[in-house]
């Protein structure tokens, strides 16, 4: 209650105040009578003496220090007044702080829910994800780290051996056949070990989770659900607990639906299923190994959990060498790092989120100084015209401190403005968020990264824009503020309150801003020019086929107890080839398919460099991929032929050891001879059905070279051989409508063929290649050039008046000028020059900053140099134009300037 | 220039009250009064001045301040010099006589 003793405080010196100056009043009243006045006369007299007594308490009141809120309460009001009286200054420095705080928020608020609030899980920053790395295969920086994967029984050791996790737990992400009696589905789903949902520590949203009990031997089967397919599939039907559907060919009982928010264990995973086992259940062989979570003890290291997790998993390495590289190291990463390092996806998808958000943070750090310069500029102009009326306060009385908090309360009412705007502004602008974070590179996990994340303005967001609101005040008031506090304003009074001394040094500090603010638009915008560049680059990229109106069908057997061996080879068997060329044929009577192809790659990101070839009579081999096709891959990706011709059907279909070689292969081993007729050897070349052994294929074509490990790596030498040779289990249409409107047509056509075995996953090609190699890179690219734009547009805007503001005090030096005989020209030329100087200035340190600077951004450029000339040229000359064009106007107001006018200006 | 007269007189009048508190407890209408007396009517000290003078040098920690009963029988404010406000006087009138020594020597010199 200490606003109330206040209050009553307050009151109670009101009445003392009063009763003092009453006390006087009556005194000299009776004085007066006493020295013979009639009582009324010398009641008009005092009263008359004392002026208003209201304006005295007034004034009496005000020579009381005050408490700060109180006096800080008339500080905002008057600064409200004041602004109001000038409007259009008041919107341009709102405008300009708005649109810094608000960049600010949307950049923070995606790296706040990617950092710290990427999972749902309780003690999301324990959890880590183990990872191991091939030591033995020095390929290109950190391509050999993957996620740890462990066969079940080497999980149980890990959880019992180590003494850093609290737990760690297992899943297996996959795709099954659903079927509830009436109609088909094909889900994503998880299998995990049974103590996982406990784990995660999420509550479900219907019913349960999977419960430690539902993995023993012998428990009923269950499943749990995601909360986006009951909505989308099930129609969030509120009684859909206890449904049963035949997964797997195992009937299961549906016990829980999961919150919105929870998308653990696989990022597109639509059900859950426990996997049951036992302790003595014997380290199967056909069982797929499973991706691992775990979650730290309080207070463990990652390093100390690093070199546990090593300990033992080199222990079981020992037991089962065939499970494990020859040479390794494993150890655990943050589930954030995992997440969004360069490590999240696989290599060839380059998606590098960490060191992105940092750097946009940087970039928009930097947008929100400029527009703190900015409106400190304004201020500082501001203050000039206002020297007079300082002078005037401060020579009745006002303290300098008084008048700097009074500065201080108008920059702060504008920034609490700006901040209103700012988180409008936010607020609008990440509604577009969720749809441009790219994703992970995982082929059937293709979920948004931020799943998970909770984007939207939340607390933490709410008190950073507090805080930053507090900074711009800080940082816009401040400057404007110490030069009140440190100038003697008397002068002020005495001259003709234009404030002609002390002009320079003001001058001085205005040019820094703007040269502070050029400098670092130059560095935004370089930095946004070098990805530009860069993508566009990269969208460039001689694939050496077309993407556009490709549909990829993977098409897998389903594992299940009647097809126990899950092999991709089983489509070599005759009635595997039998079922892949019924499919074909069916696929390729679609309306609106041209081509349909059966192979076994993902155009774009494999073959992955595969067995050593080499040929007779050379004396070296290289490591090639094995591309394995039909006749029909040239027209479905339009590839270029070089030498010789394809494989033809007949060749296909009777498996024929031929193959065509890609332009690199044949530039290797053959340079500049025909290789077609000649021979070429692939060392322990897997086939179907036969054991391993080198084989040797009859070269009858050249290809132009096809990136097969991603846009950005360079193209590795490549054999296209007849997938009845190889093996082949991948279909890719060549469409002529939007391919992904074939998805389903497609689905069905696999399930005519067999209802209960084939799964397919159907997505258009060009999807892939954004997800793996352009949604980084554009997500970049679309934060980054607002802001880039932004910081321009501000910098227009403080040049712009720092010119207008300088023509204008100098109005009268011009019409001296000109009534002296100069020439508009000559003043068009000093006008410009001195805005020139300016500009120079500033694009000579922002050319500097960037050359130091941008090699931060290297993680993210791919293509061109961080010191790229041409870039760092193209901005240079952009600001110069467009700074020039900003001087220009005001230039061209100066030369205007009526001398006679100018002459009578003060 | 009305202001810079004002402000001139301001650290004057806090002088003077100062001088004047320090002969012994006194309320505000005495104040005025006695400097009137003293100066000889030259100063006239207008309570707009006067009041909020009182209370700055109060809230100062120079006068502390107390309600009591008055010569009249009234209750009135009585205004005491503290001891910081003693050392505050102190450096004011050393200050004022070096101030009039030297507009004193200006004036003899220009004539």
């Amino acid at each position: 209650m200490h606003w109330l003793r206040r209050l009553f405080e307050k009151q109670q010196a009101e009445k003392y105040l009063d009763a003092e100056l009453r006390d006087h009043l009556e005194r000299q009243i009776s004085d007066s009578i006493a020295a013979g006045m009639p009582s009324e006369e010398a009641r008009r007299r005092a009263h008359l003496d004392f002026g208003g007594l209201e304006s005295i308490k007034q004034q009496t009141r005000e020579s009381h220090r005050g408490n700060l809120l109180e006096t800080l309460f008339l500080d905002l009001r008057y600064a409200m007044r004041n602004l109001q009286k000038d409007r259009r200054f008041a919107m341009v420095a709102i405008f300009a702080l708005a649109l810094g705080i608000g960049s600010s928020t949307v950049v923070f608020s995606i790296f706040y829910s990617l950092f710290f609030n990427a999972f749902a899980a309780k003690d999301a920053s324990r959890l880590v994800v183990p990872v191991i790395q091939n030591t033995e295969n020095t390929g290109p920086s950190g391509s050999n780290l993957e996620p740890l994967t462990l066969h079940l029984a080497d999980l149980d050791a890990v959880r019992e051996q180590n003494r850093v996790f609290e737990n760690i737990v297992g899943y297996i992400v996959e795709m099954v056949l659903a079927n509830d009696g009436s109609q088909m589905y094909q889900f994503s789903s998880t299998r995990v070990t049974s103590e996982a949902f406990v784990f995660y520590g999420m509550p479900p949203l219907l019913g349960r989770g999977i419960a430690p009990e539902d993995g023993k031997p012998g428990a009923p089967p269950v499943f749990v659900m995601s909360y986006k397919t009951w909505k989308g599939i099930f129609h969030e039907d509120p009684k859909i607990l206890g449904k049963i559907l035949t997964i797997d060919g195992e009937p299961r009982t549906l016990v829980g639906v999961m919150p919105p928010r929870f998308q653990a264990y696989g990022l597109q995973a639509q059900i859950w299923i426990p996997l049951t086992r036992s302790r003595d259940t014997p380290r199967a062989e056909e069982e797929s190994a499973a991706a691992v979570l775990a979650r730290l003890r309080p207070g463990i290291t990652i390093e100390a959990a690093s070199a546990d997790l090593d300990g033992i998993v080199k222990r079981l390495a020992l037991l089962h060498p065939d499970d494990f590289p020859k040479h390794f190291a494993t150890r655990v990463q943050s589930a954030t790092d995992s997440l969004l390092g360069p490590q999240g996806g696989r290599t060839q998808f380059h998606s590098d989120m960490k060191h992105l958000l940092y750097d946009l943070l940087a970039a928009v750090a930097m947008l929100l100084f400029i527009a703190c310069s900015n409106v400190a500029n304004l201020l500082l102009a501001r203050a000039t015209v206002r020297e007079k009326e300082m002078a005037v306060r401060s020579a009745l009385g006002a303290t300098r401190g008084r008048l700097v908090r009074q500065l201080l309360a108008e920059s702060s009412v504008l920034a609490m403005a700006a901040c209103v705007v700012g988180c409008l502004l936010a607020w609008f602008g990440m509604k577009f968020v969720p749809g441009i974070v790219p994703s992970t590179g995982d082929l059937y996990a293709g979920g948004r990264l931020g799943t998970e994340s909770g984007f939207g303005l939340s607390a933490p967001l709410f008190f950073f824009a507090l805080a930053l609101t507090a900074l711009t005040t800080l940082i816009c008031g401040l400057a404007p503020a110490l030069r009140v506090a440190r100038t003697d304003l008397q002068p002020q009074l005495a001259g003709t309150g234009k404030g002609v001394n002390g002009r320079a040094r003001h001058g001085r500090l205005r040019a820094a801003l703007v040269v502070a603010e050029v400098a670092l638009a130059i560095v935004l915008l370089i930095g946004t020019g070098l990805m530009m560049r860069s993508f566009f680059l990269l969208t460039r990229v001689d694939l050496g086929f077309n993407p556009k109106n490709v549909l990829f069908v993977v098409f897998s057997p389903q594992v299940s107890k009647n097809n126990p061996s899950v092999s991709l080879q089983t489509f070599a068997s005759p009635q595997g080839l039998l079922l892949l060329r019924d499919v074909a044929e069916r696929l390729k009577s679609l309306p609106g398919v041209a081509h349909v192809s059966i192979e076994n790659a993902m155009p774009g990101y494999s073959p992955s460099a595969g067995p050593k070839v080499t040929v007779p009579g050379a004396t070296h081999t290289e490591d090639a991929g094995i591309f394995a096709c039909d006749e029909n891959l040239v027209p479905t990706l339009e590839l270029r032929m070089v030498q010789g011709r394809w494989l033809t059907e007949q060749e296909v279909r009777t498996a024929q050891y031929v193959g065509v070689i890609s332009q690199r292969l044949a530039r290797d081993f053959f340079g500049d001879a025909n290789p077609v007729g000649r021979q070429i050897q692939v060392k322990a070349f897997k086939g179907p059905s036969e054991a391993t052994q080198d084989a040797e294929f009859q070269i009858v074509g050249v290809v132009q070279d096809v990136v097969s490990a991603g846009p950005q790596q360079p193209t590795m030498p490549m054999i296209f051989l007849p997938y009845t040779v190889r093996g082949g289990f991948v279909f890719l249409l060549k469409t002529t409508v939007e391919p992904a409107s074939l998805a389903h047509a497609v689905e069905e056509q696999v399930w005519a063929v067999d209802r209960n075995e084939i799964i397919a996953l159907a997505t258009p090609l060009e999807d892939f290649l954004q997800r793996f190699t352009y949604a980084t890179p554009e997500f970049g690219l679309l934060i980054a050039t607002p802001l880039a734009s932004i910081s321009l547009l501000l910098v227009i805007v403080g040049v712009f008046s720092v010119m207008a503001y300088t023509v204008s005090l100098e109005t009268q030096e011009i019409g001296i000028r000109m009534a002296l005989g100069a020439q508009q020209g000559t003043i068009l030329r000093m006008i410009l020059t001195k805005g020139a100087g300016l500009l120079a200035t500033g694009i000579v340190l922002g050319l500097s900053a960037s050359y130091a600077l941008t090699r931060f951004l290297a993680s993210q450029i791919w293509g061109v140099s961080a010191t790229d000339p041409w870039t760092f040229t193209a901005v240079a000359a952009f600001v110069v134009a467009v700074g020039l064009g900003a001087c220009f106007l005001p230039a061209r107001r100066a030369t205007e300037v009526d001398p006679l006018v100018a002459l009578r200006y003060e | 220039m009305a202001q810079e007269k004002s402000e001139f007189l301001k650290g004057t009048l806090d002088m003077l009250v100062l001088k004047v508190v320090a002969l012994g407890p006194i309320h505000g209408y005495a104040i005025s009064q006695r400097i009137q007396q003293i100066s000889k009517e030259f100063f006239q000290v207008p309570q707009g001045s006067l009041y909020p003078a009182l209370h700055r040098l109060e809230d100062r920690g120079w006068l502390s301040a107390d309600w009591r009963e008055s010569e009249t029988g009234r209750d009135a404010k009585f205004y005491t010099l503290t001891r910081k406000g003693r050392k505050q006087l102190e450096t004011e009138l050393v200050y004022w006589e070096r101030l009039s020594d030297a507009v004193a020597l200006i004036l003899r010199a220009a004539e």
